[in-house]
């Protein structure tokens, strides 16, 4: 194991070993993480289709309803499972890969086992989605794609799984810095969360209650579970590397994983505020939602003292625009989930635009934006050619930053009426529908922006993959 | 009881021992194997000889970088 002493200056000889073994690193990792990443990509266009298309009909009811498997019910949960499966899962895992090589300083094994999981996913997704559309689906929210589709996900996952603990076991830095502890909670919980789930509410299914209770253990699991821990494993080694400063507090990070482990899990129960459940259970999740606040905070603290002092890198480093943008969506996310889980917010929120915006500012303001982060910094050390057009990057950023924007805030606050409305017995239904059409249409203009940054970004990739663009010189 | 419910319960056992117990032996790994024993060393070591601290390591948009653009 090779340590570095902070304040001794390095000799050439250490320089150029140390890079050697970076650029070895990233090259064995070539193949996989670029496979992962570029599927994620595809997914995350044709997810951006069909939310278009669900946004749409959501103030154009008559459009495209000649065709079954175009209609809100069928494509509104294509676009979940595209987006959340295809690009979040996969976009998360390429950046798992890549981390895990590098913090463990150790090439990358069985990638081409790696790659073979892709395929799989692939083929998992496009089964999935397909099956949605045609009328399959499950109708169990986050669990809809129909058999085979789950198996063949599930296999997948195991798959990556195996491949990343077994790089772990192979890695030549013992420490275990914070990423990695996300990284691996993160592939032991979603197998097993993903089996579980599925055998519990599908395959068997247990039935009432219990469903109910599984269900949204798992579909809020996925997200603080699976997305979050690669998410902040993505910020955790990204802000400090960007800028060449270690983290804050490494102490507070841990603090911040341990409770997280701690307390997510107890949290899922609060979707089900005001349904047919025992009081206690909704109660428990309650406590577990508002606990959230100490990894949050954790968080928080340390993301912003790492960054102070040098807020100006924003300038020059496209990856961490988009993982800051990220990690401050992130703290925001959290603490309003912690306060709209308590049972008098949710009497206005609940069944609402609210929750849509509050689901979205998750994954897509916190998540994807850390993920794009994670392509801009690794994607160039893979292919070796730096990003064809700085211009092409601002605009990517600047339409899906305003674009998440805009949409929180008009879902946001038309979700707040229309929950004030919903709970008020003098308004008439038809009154609400109609008050709410132009945060309606604020939301699919949202929608087009954001659709439009993800163009520009799949065609910055391509050109990246294609060859073109300088040869990649370390970034500095 | 019916056989359906007997794994349900039986399912929803093995998750709180898996989750619970796996969480509970790794943080004990943790402990024993000095995984927080130094902060100061944990937190420095995503850094290298040829990336050390106090170095940037992503200037893409910086303006030398932005001619590409020209």
């Amino acid at each position: 194991m090779r340590e570095m002493k902070p304040n001794a200056v390095p000799t050439a000889e250490e320089m150029r070993r140390a890079s050697l073994e970076r650029v070895a690193i990233d090259a064995s990792c070539r193949r996989a993480v670029l496979t992962w990443y570029a599927s994620a990509v595809f997914w995350l266009l044709v997810g951006s289709t069909f939310a278009l298309l669900a946004s749409f009909k959501m103030h154009i009811p008559d459009w495209l309803t000649e065709s079954g498997w175009l209609t809100f019910g069928r494509v509104r949960p294509a676009h979940l499972n595209t987006v959340a499966f295809g690009w979040g899962s996969m976009a998360g895992i390429a950046s798992a890969i890549w981390m895990m090589a590098r913090l463990g300083r150790v090439e990358l094994k069985y990638g081409g086992l790696l790659v073979v999981a892709a395929m799989i996913w692939n083929i998992g997704i496009a089964v999935g989605a397909g099956g949605i559309l045609l009328g399959h689906s499950t109708s169990i929210e986050w669990l809809e794609m129909p058999r085979p589709a789950p198996i063949i996900l599930a296999v997948s996952l195991l798959i990556v799984s195996a491949c990343i603990f077994v790089n772990f076991t192979r890695r030549r830095e013992r420490h275990v810095y914070v990423s990695q502890w996300y990284i691996l909670g993160a592939m032991f919980w979603m197998p097993m969360l993903y089996i579980t789930a599925q055998w519990l509410c599908v395959e068997l299914p247990a039935r009432g209650v219990v469903q109910s209770a599984v269900n949204w253990w798992f579909a809020h699991n996925v997200l603080g579970l699976w997305v979050t821990p690669m998410g902040l494993a993505t910020a955790y080694y990204l802000i400090p590397k960007v800028i060449g400063r270690p983290v804050y507090s490494y102490y507070l990070s841990i603090i911040g994983f341990w409770s997280l482990a701690l307390f997510y899990s107890w949290a899922g129960m609060h979707h089900l505020v005001g349904g047919p459940m025992p009081a206690w259970m909704i109660s428990a999740s309650i406590v577990g939602s508002m606990m959230m606040l100490v990894p949050v905070g954790a968080v928080a603290v340390n993301h912003h003292f790492t960054m102070q002092g040098h807020f100006h890198e924003l300038k020059h480093s496209p990856t961490l625009r988009f993982v800051v943008f990220g990690a401050m969506s992130y703290t925001v996310v959290s603490v309003q989930g912690a306060f709209e889980s308590l049972r008098q917010f949710s009497e206005v929120a609940h069944f609402t635009h609210y929750t849509i915006a509050h689901a979205h500012l998750g994954m897509y303001g916190f998540f994807t934006m850390v993920m794009f982060g994670s392509g801009y910094y690794m994607i160039p050390r893979m292919t070796g050619r730096e990003w064809a057009s700085n211009w092409l990057i601002r605009l990517h950023f600047w339409s899906c930053a305003l674009g998440i924007i805009m949409y929180f805030v008009t879902l946001t606050y038309g979700g707040w009426l229309q929950g004030l409305m919903l709970i008020n017995p003098d308004v008439k239904f038809i009154e609400i529908v109609v008050k709410l059409t132009p945060y309606l249409h604020g939301r699919s203009m949202a929608g087009c922006l954001m659709t439009f940054g993800h163009v520009v970004f799949g065609l910055s990739l391509v050109l990246n993959l294609s060859g073109v663009g300088k040869r990649f010189g370390g970034g500095r | 009881m019916v056989p359906a419910e007997l794994m349900v319960r039986a399912t929803l056992l093995f998750s709180v021992i898996a989750f619970g117990g796996a969480a509970a032996l790794v943080l004990a790994w943790a402990v024993q194997n000095g995984q927080f024993d130094n902060f100061t060393r944990a937190a420095e070591g995503i850094f290298d000889a040829d990336e050390p601290i106090g170095q940037p390591t992503d200037r893409t948009l910086s303006a030398a970088a932005g001619e590409r653009d020209a």
